[in-house]
């Protein structure tokens, strides 16, 4: 016999309130582990889509808040204000390259996809794109479109088939290689056939911005700024704005997490305590045969312990699991552009800090009943009946 | 024979305060001779477990002092008082105390644990104490599965464990049948006999016949037992 060998004994006497107290604990590591998966993969996306971009400075319309930076990253339909005469200004500074999109959405068989205007070649060199299937825009006002690999996917796309975008009937050119990013899932129209079908004649809604020294970066946006009343924000401004509101909504999902870990330490307190008033007789047998004092806390602390830890694992399985299989499809309805990437963001780490919480927190469960057991008096504890 | 394995001098136990206050013991002076049968005999709830509590270290006197084989005990502190209970002292209960948990084997071995023996040899140890009480083939039976006095019998085994220079029973025949109290007290002769030192709490005239020394508690007193009274 060994104090671990007793106490597995002592825990799965009770089958029933082992394996329910046990799911508690899961249920709260679980959520907790795929709202942390989920935070991490919305972080690693942001950032993944601002590389993507490829820019160091975007202009936006001015007054724009830290919502529509998050709409240039997800690819949400953006307010389109910034005009051609605005668009050639900016281009006319020399040592950057400036390209305009129109951000737009619309819907293929009811699901929301986006829709950019771009200027064909410029931003195919900007963003280093490969073609994987058909043809690309062969002239900057070419009718047809071109479509990212997962959408052409999702909707059968591929070159010489229709979308339909506005109620208007659109070939497809050709779809590009995959990029990891919401390009992937974004129809993508010449600038003024876009302008044309969105009624936004000679506006786009933002301009990406790459300087020639990456140590100018603040030089040309003033001079950006000088040219036209734009709000000029940077990546690395435009990236800790949007990491700072998903760090929020992560925050507020841990949060919720955290509420159900709460309520499984409490049914670890009650198990335990419930533990201790059953067991008290036995409390005494084992005080008469020379256990002390310390020996009977440590014996229940690690009963609470063992719940937290398996407790813990099963959670992070389960909730590594959720985050695996249900995240992507969590991310499908929430916004599309983060269908990609959501699945990478199970972090070893992570893991293993599941698991070390819930023991922690399940031994601080478990301390009260093992103070209330230890205290117990051997001939109170032998004397009940 | 005067070589007391326990003396309790001017022993008074009292619980609770003010009005509320319970002498369990009101002076008890007594010698438990190495080897002997002792009985501890009276009414219920005149202070017959409260006396073992204090001679087996379960409880602490109000005042009064507790010496088992030299060493005074009243004083020490719980740490050292469980380890006494560990090494020196065996228990044993009316309603048998096994842990509902463990086999018959893990339950002596529990006992050994505590005393800090590995655990190869628990298993070799726990299986020469079944021989002992007559139950080597029940090593692996739960306490559910054995009738009452094969469940006294482990209790008196794992009391037993550590090789305890007294064993101190309160009333462990008290919830046997005749057949199963017979067995039990078999065993428990067959210690005696080798040696063991036994102090049986108990209300059966039949058990205390068969003791070396009978006190008789009432009233937190040790008298003289009613018969002998009347002829005094």
């Amino acid at each position: 016999m060994t104090p671990s060998k007793l106490v597995f004994k002592s825990l799965t006497r009770r089958k029933g309130r082992f394996v329910f107290t046990l799911l508690g604990i899961m249920v709260g590591m679980a959520s907790f582990v795929t709202f942390m998966a989920l935070g991490g993969s919305l972080k690693s996306q942001i950032e993944r889509e601002s590389a993507a971009l490829g820019a160091n400075l975007v202009v936006t319309p001015k007054g724009s808040c830290a919502y529509e930076q998050v709409s240039i990253l997800t690819g949400e339909q953006l307010p389109t204000n910034i005009t051609k005469d605005e668009v050639a200004a900016i281009r006319s500074i020399e040592g950057m390259q400036a390209i305009p999109y129109l951000a737009e959405r619309s819907a293929i068989d009811n699901r929301p996809v986006s829709v950019m205007g771009i200027l064909p070649e410029e931003t195919k060199t900007f963003k280093s794109w490969t073609l994987a299937q058909g043809d690309y825009f062969l002239e900057e006002y070419s009718d047809g479109a071109v479509v990212g690999s997962v959408l052409a996917e999702q909707f059968g796309l591929t070159p010489g088939s229709d979308v339909r975008i506005r109620g208007t009937e659109i070939k497809v050119l050709g779809v590009l290689q995959e990029t990891g990013g919401k390009d992937d899932l974004t129809v993508f129209l010449s600038l003024p056939v876009a302008q044309q079908l969105y009624d936004q004649k000679d506006l786009v809604s933002y301009v990406a911005v790459r300087v020639d020294r990456l140590d100018e970066v603040e030089l040309y946006a003033n001079k950006i700024k000088d040219k036209v009343a734009l709000g000029v924000v940077s990546d690395k401004q435009m990236r800790s704005s949007v990491l700072s509101i998903v760090g929020t909504v992560n925050m507020t999902l841990q949060m919720i997490a955290a509420v159900a870990i709460l309520a499984a330490a409490f049914g670890i307190v009650n198990t335990m305590m419930t533990a201790t008033y059953e067991r008290k007789r036995e409390i005494g047998i084992l005080q008469a045969m020379g256990a002390t004092r310390n020996g009977v806390f440590r014996l229940f602390l690690f009963e609470s312990g063992i719940y937290g830890l398996f407790g813990g694992l099963g959670g992070a399985v389960l909730g590594g699991l959720a985050a695996v299989f249900a995240t992507p499809l969590i991310s499908q309805n929430a916004a599309t552009s983060f269908v990609k990437g959501s699945q990478n963001s199970l972090d070893p780490v992570m893991f293993v800090g599941a698991i070390l919480f819930s023991t922690l927190v399940a031994m601080i469960a478990g301390l009260y009943p093992a103070i209330k057991a230890s205290k117990l008096s051997p001939v109170e504890a032998i004397s009940y009946e | 024979m005067n070589n007391p394995v326990i003396t309790a001098r001017k022993l008074i136990k009292e619980y609770g305060k003010g009005a509320a206050l319970v002498r369990a013991l009101r002076g008890v002076d007594l010698d438990i001779q190495r080897g002997s049968f002792t009985c501890i005999v009276g009414p219920s709830g005149h202070g017959k477990s409260t006396l073992m509590h204090l001679l087996g270290g379960l409880d602490h006197p109000t005042s009064g002092t507790v010496t088992i084989d030299g060493q005074e005990i009243s004083r020490l502190d719980n740490k050292k008082l469980a380890d006494l209970r560990a090494r020196k002292i065996g228990f044993v209960f009316q309603f048998f105390n096994l842990l509902q948990s463990l086999t018959a084997r893990e339950n002596i071995e529990t006992a050994l644990m505590l005393a800090g023996v590995s655990e190869k040899d628990q298993k070799k140890r726990s299986q020469e104490l079944l021989d002992i009480v007559g139950l080597g083939d029940k090593a692996d039976a739960k306490p559910c599965q054995l009738s009452g006095g094969q469940q006294q019998r482990v209790a008196i085994a794992r009391a037993l464990a550590n090789g305890p220079l007294v064993l101190l029973m309160d009333e462990p025949t008290g919830n046997l049948d005749s057949e199963a109290e017979a067995d039990v007290m078999k065993v428990l002769m067959d210690l005696n006999r080798q040696g063991k030192t036994i102090i049986f709490v108990t209300h059966s005239n039949e058990i205390a016949s068969k003791a070396d020394n009978i006190l008789y508690v009432r009233d937190g007193y040790i008298q003289l037992p009613p018969e002998l009274r009347k002829a005094s």
